[in-house]
Protein backbone atom coordinates (compact mmCIF):
# COMPACT_ATOMS: atom_id res chain seq x y z
CA UNK A 1 0.00 0.00 0.00
CA UNK A 2 1.76 3.62 -0.94
CA UNK A 3 0.08 6.77 -1.57
CA UNK A 4 1.55 9.73 -2.52
CA UNK A 5 0.64 13.73 -2.94
CA UNK A 6 1.31 15.27 -6.38
CA UNK A 7 1.35 18.85 -6.83
CA UNK A 8 0.58 20.33 -10.09
CA UNK A 9 -1.00 22.73 -11.99
CA UNK A 10 -5.04 22.57 -12.67
CA UNK A 11 -5.35 22.13 -16.63
CA UNK A 12 -8.93 23.36 -17.06
CA UNK A 13 -7.68 27.24 -17.82
CA UNK A 14 -5.40 30.21 -17.91
CA UNK A 15 -5.06 30.57 -14.59
CA UNK A 16 -3.07 28.12 -13.07
CA UNK A 17 -4.33 27.16 -10.26
CA UNK A 18 -2.22 25.00 -7.64
CA UNK A 19 -3.22 21.23 -6.83
CA UNK A 20 -2.69 18.49 -4.71
CA UNK A 21 -3.19 15.20 -6.42
CA UNK A 22 -4.05 12.53 -4.17
CA UNK A 23 -2.66 9.32 -5.35
CA UNK A 24 -3.61 5.44 -4.04
CA UNK A 25 -1.69 2.86 -5.26
CA UNK A 26 -0.98 4.05 -8.28
CA UNK A 27 -5.18 5.36 -8.69
CA UNK A 28 -5.64 9.05 -8.87
CA UNK A 29 -8.46 9.15 -5.84
CA UNK A 30 -8.80 12.65 -5.14
CA UNK A 31 -7.59 16.55 -6.03
CA UNK A 32 -7.20 19.32 -3.05
CA UNK A 33 -5.79 22.93 -3.46
CA UNK A 34 -2.58 23.31 -2.84
CA UNK A 35 -2.41 25.46 0.46
CA UNK A 36 0.81 27.44 -0.28
CA UNK A 37 -0.17 28.69 -3.89
CA UNK A 38 0.35 32.17 -4.28
CA UNK A 39 -1.78 32.11 -7.27
CA UNK A 40 -5.07 30.37 -5.87
CA UNK A 41 -4.08 30.12 -2.02
CA UNK A 42 -5.82 27.31 -1.15
CA UNK A 43 -8.97 27.77 -3.35
CA UNK A 44 -10.57 26.02 -6.59
CA UNK A 45 -13.88 26.11 -8.55
CA UNK A 46 -15.38 22.97 -9.31
CA UNK A 47 -14.24 21.70 -12.44
CA UNK A 48 -10.68 21.92 -10.34
CA UNK A 49 -11.87 20.43 -7.67
CA UNK A 50 -13.22 17.34 -10.18
CA UNK A 51 -10.09 17.15 -11.95
CA UNK A 52 -9.10 13.72 -11.10
CA UNK A 53 -12.42 12.40 -12.31
CA UNK A 54 -11.43 12.94 -16.18
CA UNK A 55 -8.34 11.14 -16.07
CA UNK A 56 -10.27 7.82 -15.05
CA UNK A 57 -13.51 8.89 -16.87
CA UNK A 58 -14.20 5.66 -19.22
CA UNK A 59 -15.20 8.05 -22.23
CA UNK A 60 -11.56 9.32 -21.95
CA UNK A 61 -9.91 9.07 -25.73
CA UNK A 62 -6.61 6.98 -25.51
CA UNK A 63 -6.44 6.58 -29.33
CA UNK A 64 -6.86 8.48 -32.19
CA UNK A 65 -9.63 8.94 -34.17
CA UNK A 66 -10.32 9.49 -38.23
CA UNK A 67 -13.46 10.57 -39.77
CA UNK A 68 -14.48 8.40 -42.40
CA UNK A 69 -18.23 8.10 -44.01
CA UNK A 70 -19.33 10.27 -41.59
CA UNK A 71 -18.18 8.36 -38.65
CA UNK A 72 -15.22 8.38 -36.38
CA UNK A 73 -12.58 5.25 -36.40
CA UNK A 74 -10.18 4.01 -34.20
CA UNK A 75 -6.92 4.13 -35.62
CA UNK A 76 -3.17 4.31 -34.86
CA UNK A 77 -1.25 7.21 -34.04
CA UNK A 78 1.22 6.91 -37.06
CA UNK A 79 -1.60 6.18 -39.43
CA UNK A 80 -3.67 9.57 -38.21
CA UNK A 81 -0.17 11.47 -38.37
CA UNK A 82 0.25 10.35 -41.86
CA UNK A 83 -3.75 10.76 -42.97
CA UNK A 84 -3.14 14.91 -41.61
CA UNK A 85 -0.07 15.22 -43.25
CA UNK A 86 -1.02 13.87 -46.60
CA UNK A 87 -4.47 15.85 -46.60
CA UNK A 88 -3.04 19.24 -45.13
CA UNK A 89 -0.76 18.89 -48.26
CA UNK A 90 -3.56 18.67 -50.58
CA UNK A 91 -5.71 21.76 -48.87
CA UNK A 92 -2.21 23.72 -49.19
CA UNK A 93 -1.51 22.80 -52.43
CA UNK A 94 -5.54 23.66 -53.60
CA UNK A 95 -6.10 26.41 -51.63
CA UNK A 96 -2.92 27.70 -50.49
CA UNK A 97 -1.64 28.47 -46.44
CA UNK A 98 -4.17 30.63 -45.12
CA UNK A 99 -6.97 28.40 -45.80
CA UNK A 100 -5.52 26.73 -43.01
CA UNK A 101 -5.96 27.99 -39.38
CA UNK A 102 -4.08 26.49 -35.96
CA UNK A 103 -6.35 26.88 -32.72
CA UNK A 104 -3.84 26.44 -29.28
CA UNK A 105 -5.16 26.40 -25.88
CA UNK A 106 -5.33 27.91 -22.33
CA UNK A 107 -5.19 24.39 -21.17
CA UNK A 108 -1.58 23.62 -22.31
CA UNK A 109 1.81 24.90 -21.40
CA UNK A 110 3.26 27.63 -22.76
CA UNK A 111 6.24 25.49 -24.78
CA UNK A 112 3.56 23.91 -26.35
CA UNK A 113 1.68 26.82 -27.65
CA UNK A 114 5.04 28.10 -28.87
CA UNK A 115 5.29 24.95 -30.96
CA UNK A 116 1.86 25.32 -32.29
CA UNK A 117 2.65 28.54 -33.65
CA UNK A 118 6.06 27.43 -34.97
CA UNK A 119 3.98 24.91 -36.61
CA UNK A 120 1.33 27.23 -38.23
CA UNK A 121 4.34 30.08 -39.08
CA UNK A 122 6.96 27.33 -39.88
CA UNK A 123 5.31 24.74 -41.84
CA UNK A 124 1.94 25.43 -42.90
CA UNK A 125 2.83 29.23 -43.60
CA UNK A 126 0.09 30.89 -42.33
CA UNK A 127 -0.83 33.39 -39.60
CA UNK A 128 -3.96 32.39 -38.33
CA UNK A 129 -2.99 31.20 -34.96
CA UNK A 130 -5.34 31.90 -32.35
CA UNK A 131 -6.48 31.18 -28.72
CA UNK A 132 -9.17 29.94 -26.53
CA UNK A 133 -8.10 32.35 -23.95
CA UNK A 134 -7.83 35.22 -26.72
CA UNK A 135 -12.12 36.08 -25.66
CA UNK B 1 9.61 13.54 15.89
CA UNK B 2 11.41 11.76 13.33
CA UNK B 3 13.03 9.05 15.82
CA UNK B 4 9.30 8.55 17.14
CA UNK B 5 8.08 7.84 13.57
CA UNK B 6 10.98 5.37 12.71
CA UNK B 7 10.44 3.30 15.97
CA UNK B 8 6.81 2.90 15.30
CA UNK B 9 7.43 2.16 11.03
CA UNK B 10 9.95 -0.30 12.37
CA UNK B 11 8.21 -1.73 15.05
CA UNK B 12 5.10 -2.59 12.75
CA UNK B 13 3.41 -0.45 15.14
CA UNK B 14 2.24 1.39 12.23
CA UNK B 15 2.00 0.45 8.13
CA UNK B 16 2.04 4.05 7.17
CA UNK B 17 2.58 7.32 8.45
CA UNK B 18 0.89 10.43 7.57
CA UNK B 19 3.01 13.73 7.53
CA UNK B 20 4.31 16.56 6.07
CA UNK B 21 7.43 17.22 3.90
CA UNK B 22 8.87 20.21 2.55
CA UNK B 23 8.45 19.98 -1.27
CA UNK B 24 10.19 23.19 -3.26
CA UNK B 25 8.92 25.43 -0.49
CA UNK B 26 5.27 23.93 -0.46
CA UNK B 27 4.63 22.08 2.85
CA UNK B 28 2.63 19.19 1.56
CA UNK B 29 1.42 15.83 3.02
CA UNK B 30 3.28 12.92 2.59
CA UNK B 31 3.06 9.58 3.22
CA UNK B 32 6.16 7.81 4.90
CA UNK B 33 6.52 3.75 5.00
CA UNK B 34 8.85 1.47 6.39
CA UNK B 35 9.93 0.47 2.86
CA UNK B 36 11.50 4.08 2.40
CA UNK B 37 12.84 4.94 6.06
CA UNK B 38 15.75 7.42 4.63
CA UNK B 39 12.34 9.60 3.66
CA UNK B 40 12.19 10.51 7.54
CA UNK B 41 14.21 12.68 7.64
CA UNK B 42 12.34 15.62 5.19
CA UNK B 43 9.34 14.81 7.84
CA UNK B 44 7.99 18.32 9.78
CA UNK B 45 5.07 20.00 11.18
CA UNK B 46 2.85 21.77 8.77
CA UNK B 47 1.98 25.12 9.18
CA UNK B 48 -0.26 25.04 6.15
CA UNK B 49 -2.97 23.19 7.10
CA UNK B 50 -4.58 20.29 5.25
CA UNK B 51 -7.23 17.77 7.00
CA UNK B 52 -4.73 14.77 6.96
CA UNK B 53 -7.94 12.65 8.90
CA UNK B 54 -9.65 13.22 5.37
CA UNK B 55 -6.96 11.43 3.87
CA UNK B 56 -6.69 8.61 6.52
CA UNK B 57 -10.25 7.85 6.17
CA UNK B 58 -9.99 8.20 2.38
CA UNK B 59 -6.88 5.33 2.86
CA UNK B 60 -9.05 3.38 5.64
CA UNK B 61 -12.49 3.07 3.58
CA UNK B 62 -10.36 0.84 0.80
CA UNK B 63 -7.86 -0.69 3.16
CA UNK B 64 -9.44 -0.91 6.74
CA UNK B 65 -7.04 -3.35 7.91
CA UNK B 66 -3.95 -0.76 7.76
CA UNK B 67 -3.13 0.84 10.76
CA UNK B 68 -2.19 4.96 10.18
CA UNK B 69 -0.32 6.90 12.34
CA UNK B 70 -1.16 10.84 11.79
CA UNK B 71 0.57 13.95 12.39
CA UNK B 72 -1.96 15.89 14.67
CA UNK B 73 -0.59 19.91 13.91
CA UNK B 74 -3.53 21.19 15.62
CA UNK B 75 -6.02 21.11 18.11
CA UNK B 76 -8.64 20.59 15.66
CA UNK B 77 -7.47 17.29 14.06
CA UNK B 78 -7.84 15.44 17.25
CA UNK B 79 -11.55 16.43 17.84
CA UNK B 80 -12.33 15.95 14.10
CA UNK B 81 -11.12 12.39 14.78
CA UNK B 82 -13.14 12.25 17.84
CA UNK B 83 -16.15 13.04 15.56
CA UNK B 84 -14.83 10.45 12.88
CA UNK B 85 -14.78 7.85 15.41
CA UNK B 86 -17.99 8.92 16.97
CA UNK B 87 -19.67 8.40 13.77
CA UNK B 88 -17.42 4.70 12.73
CA UNK B 89 -15.67 6.17 10.03
CA UNK B 90 -12.68 5.79 11.82
CA UNK B 91 -11.39 3.30 14.19
CA UNK B 92 -9.38 4.23 16.99
CA UNK B 93 -7.52 1.40 17.31
CA UNK B 94 -5.86 1.71 13.87
CA UNK B 95 -5.46 5.42 14.14
CA UNK B 96 -1.94 6.28 15.66
CA UNK B 97 -1.53 9.87 16.67
CA UNK B 98 2.01 12.20 17.23
CA UNK B 99 0.73 15.23 19.11
CA UNK B 100 2.61 18.06 17.17
CA UNK B 101 0.22 20.96 18.41
CA UNK B 102 2.28 22.38 20.90
CA UNK B 103 5.16 23.36 18.13
CA UNK B 104 3.06 24.54 15.94
CA UNK B 105 1.98 28.18 16.30
CA UNK B 106 -1.36 28.40 17.14
CA UNK B 107 -3.55 31.04 18.86
CA UNK B 108 -5.47 29.80 22.06
CA UNK B 109 -8.75 30.95 20.68
CA UNK B 110 -8.70 28.14 17.44
CA UNK B 111 -8.80 31.59 15.43
CA UNK B 112 -5.51 31.87 13.33
CA UNK B 113 -4.28 34.02 10.77
CA UNK B 114 -2.53 32.87 8.21
CA UNK B 115 0.41 34.87 7.15
CA UNK B 116 0.99 34.15 3.75
CA UNK B 117 -3.21 34.93 2.73
CA UNK B 118 -4.18 38.65 2.04
CA UNK B 119 -7.48 38.87 4.08
CA UNK B 120 -10.57 39.11 2.18
CA UNK B 121 -14.01 39.63 3.04
CA UNK B 122 -14.99 39.45 6.42
CA UNK B 123 -12.81 39.15 9.09
CA UNK B 124 -11.66 35.93 9.88
CA UNK B 125 -12.11 36.08 13.91
CA UNK B 126 -15.68 37.21 14.07
CA UNK B 127 -17.84 35.53 16.65
CA UNK B 128 -21.64 35.38 16.70
CA UNK B 129 -21.64 37.64 19.92
CA UNK B 130 -19.80 40.35 17.90
CA UNK B 131 -22.88 40.70 15.41
CA UNK B 132 -25.28 41.30 18.56
CA UNK B 133 -24.87 45.05 17.41
CA UNK B 134 -26.46 44.88 14.47
CA UNK B 135 -30.07 44.69 14.48
CA UNK B 136 -31.67 42.02 12.19
CA UNK B 137 -33.01 44.39 9.43
CA UNK B 138 -28.95 44.79 8.61
CA UNK B 139 -28.02 41.15 9.28
CA UNK B 140 -30.71 39.46 7.12
CA UNK B 141 -29.92 41.00 3.31
CA UNK B 142 -26.63 40.92 4.51
CA UNK B 143 -26.26 36.76 5.05
CA UNK B 144 -28.15 37.30 1.24
CA UNK B 145 -25.87 39.21 -0.26
CA UNK B 146 -22.73 37.06 1.98
CA UNK B 147 -24.76 33.58 0.27
CA UNK B 148 -25.25 35.25 -3.48
CA UNK B 149 -21.62 35.32 -4.16
CA UNK B 150 -21.30 31.57 -3.99
CA UNK B 151 -19.85 30.14 -7.55
CA UNK B 152 -21.06 26.40 -5.63
CA UNK B 153 -17.88 25.01 -6.30
CA UNK B 154 -18.46 22.62 -3.24
CA UNK B 155 -14.98 23.12 -2.14
CA UNK B 156 -16.91 23.64 1.58
CA UNK B 157 -18.02 20.28 1.53
CA UNK B 158 -14.94 18.58 -0.14
CA UNK B 159 -12.64 20.12 2.53
CA UNK B 160 -14.25 19.30 5.36
CA UNK B 161 -12.70 16.82 7.88
CA UNK B 162 -16.40 15.47 8.94
CA UNK B 163 -18.37 15.40 5.76
CA UNK B 164 -18.45 12.23 4.86
CA UNK B 165 -21.53 10.69 4.08
CA UNK B 166 -22.04 8.48 0.35
CA UNK B 167 -25.11 10.65 -0.49
CA UNK B 168 -24.72 14.41 -0.48
CA UNK B 169 -28.11 16.43 0.34
CA UNK B 170 -26.42 19.11 -1.44
CA UNK B 171 -26.23 17.41 -4.64
CA UNK B 172 -29.72 15.56 -3.95
CA UNK B 173 -32.33 17.58 -6.72
CA UNK B 174 -35.02 17.77 -4.78
CA UNK B 175 -33.72 19.25 -1.97
CA UNK B 176 -31.69 21.99 -3.86
CA UNK B 177 -32.63 22.20 -7.50
CA UNK B 178 -29.48 21.73 -10.03
CA UNK B 179 -28.50 24.01 -12.91
CA UNK B 180 -28.70 27.43 -11.35
CA UNK B 181 -26.08 29.52 -10.21
CA UNK B 182 -25.47 31.10 -7.40
CA UNK B 183 -27.41 27.84 -5.89
CA UNK B 184 -31.04 28.60 -4.39
CA UNK B 185 -30.27 31.17 -2.05
CA UNK B 186 -30.09 30.68 1.11
CA UNK B 187 -31.16 26.67 1.24
CA UNK B 188 -28.13 25.45 -0.37
CA UNK B 189 -26.05 27.58 2.57
CA UNK B 190 -28.55 26.38 5.19
CA UNK B 191 -28.87 23.10 4.45
CA UNK B 192 -25.36 22.17 5.13
CA UNK B 193 -25.55 24.64 8.02
CA UNK B 194 -27.76 22.36 9.65
CA UNK B 195 -25.87 19.05 8.72
CA UNK B 196 -22.63 21.05 10.75
CA UNK B 197 -24.84 20.48 13.85
CA UNK B 198 -22.90 18.47 16.03
CA UNK B 199 -20.43 17.81 13.32
CA UNK B 200 -18.79 21.14 12.72
CA UNK B 201 -15.13 21.48 15.12
CA UNK B 202 -14.36 24.29 13.45
CA UNK B 203 -11.44 24.15 12.06
CA UNK B 204 -12.09 26.92 9.68
CA UNK B 205 -10.63 24.47 6.17
CA UNK B 206 -14.57 25.55 4.59
CA UNK B 207 -14.20 29.64 5.06
CA UNK B 208 -10.50 29.19 3.48
CA UNK B 209 -11.24 26.79 0.49
CA UNK B 210 -14.14 29.39 -0.23
CA UNK B 211 -13.77 31.15 -3.53
CA UNK B 212 -16.10 33.88 -2.49
CA UNK B 213 -14.92 34.78 1.21
CA UNK B 214 -18.64 33.30 2.44
CA UNK B 215 -17.98 34.11 6.03
CA UNK B 216 -18.91 29.76 6.66
CA UNK B 217 -17.19 29.90 9.76
CA UNK B 218 -19.36 32.42 11.30
CA UNK B 219 -22.41 30.59 10.29
CA UNK B 220 -21.22 27.29 11.81
CA UNK B 221 -19.77 29.06 14.85
CA UNK B 222 -23.46 29.99 15.24
CA UNK B 223 -24.94 26.17 14.45
CA UNK B 224 -22.33 25.07 16.85
CA UNK B 225 -22.58 27.43 19.61
CA UNK B 226 -27.02 26.42 19.47
CA UNK B 227 -26.16 23.03 19.90
CA UNK B 228 -23.92 23.89 22.95
CA UNK B 229 -26.26 25.93 24.84
CA UNK B 230 -29.52 23.89 23.90
CA UNK B 231 -28.01 20.34 24.05
CA UNK B 232 -24.99 20.68 26.07
CA UNK B 233 -23.48 18.72 23.23
CA UNK B 234 -20.07 19.75 22.88
CA UNK B 235 -19.02 18.43 19.11
CA UNK B 236 -15.58 17.19 18.90
CA UNK B 237 -15.13 16.27 23.07
CA UNK B 238 -18.28 14.52 23.74
CA UNK B 239 -17.27 10.71 22.85
CA UNK B 240 -20.85 9.94 22.25
CA UNK B 241 -23.14 10.71 18.75
CA UNK B 242 -24.73 14.25 18.66
CA UNK B 243 -28.28 14.25 19.26
CA UNK B 244 -28.98 15.00 15.96
CA UNK B 245 -28.91 11.15 15.01
CA UNK B 246 -32.22 10.99 14.57
CA UNK B 247 -32.12 7.36 12.88
CA UNK B 248 -30.99 6.18 16.28
CA UNK B 249 -28.14 5.23 18.31
CA UNK B 250 -27.01 2.59 16.28
CA UNK B 251 -26.74 4.97 12.49
CA UNK B 252 -23.65 4.14 11.02
CA UNK B 253 -22.85 6.28 7.65
CA UNK B 254 -21.63 4.36 5.04
CA UNK B 255 -18.20 5.84 4.18
CA UNK B 256 -17.97 6.50 0.58
CA UNK B 257 -16.25 3.64 -1.70
CA UNK B 258 -12.44 4.56 -2.18
CA UNK B 259 -12.70 4.10 -6.35
CA UNK B 260 -15.58 7.14 -6.85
Amino acid sequence: MFCKFVPSVCPYCGTGCGVLLEVVEGKLIGTLPLKSHPVNEGKLCIKGWNMHEHVNSFLRLKQPLIKMFGRFVKTEWNEAIDYTAERFKEIIEEHGPDSVGVLVSAKTTNEENYLGQKFARAVIGTNNVDHCARL
Amino acid sequence: MQAQVTRWLKDGKIDIFIGYKNFDGHIIPHCFTSDKLDEIKDLQSGQEHYALEKVATKIAAGYPDLTIGLLLARKCNQQALNVLYVWNQLDPERIEILDDSNNTTESDAKVEELPFKEEKGLSKTLLPADLEEHSQAELFPRWMYEFSKCIKCYGCRNICPVCFCKECSLEHKELIGPGMLPPEVPIFHLVRATHMAGRCIDCGLCEEACPADIPLRLLYRKVGEIVSDLFAYETGDSLEQSPFSVLGDKVVLEPKPINE
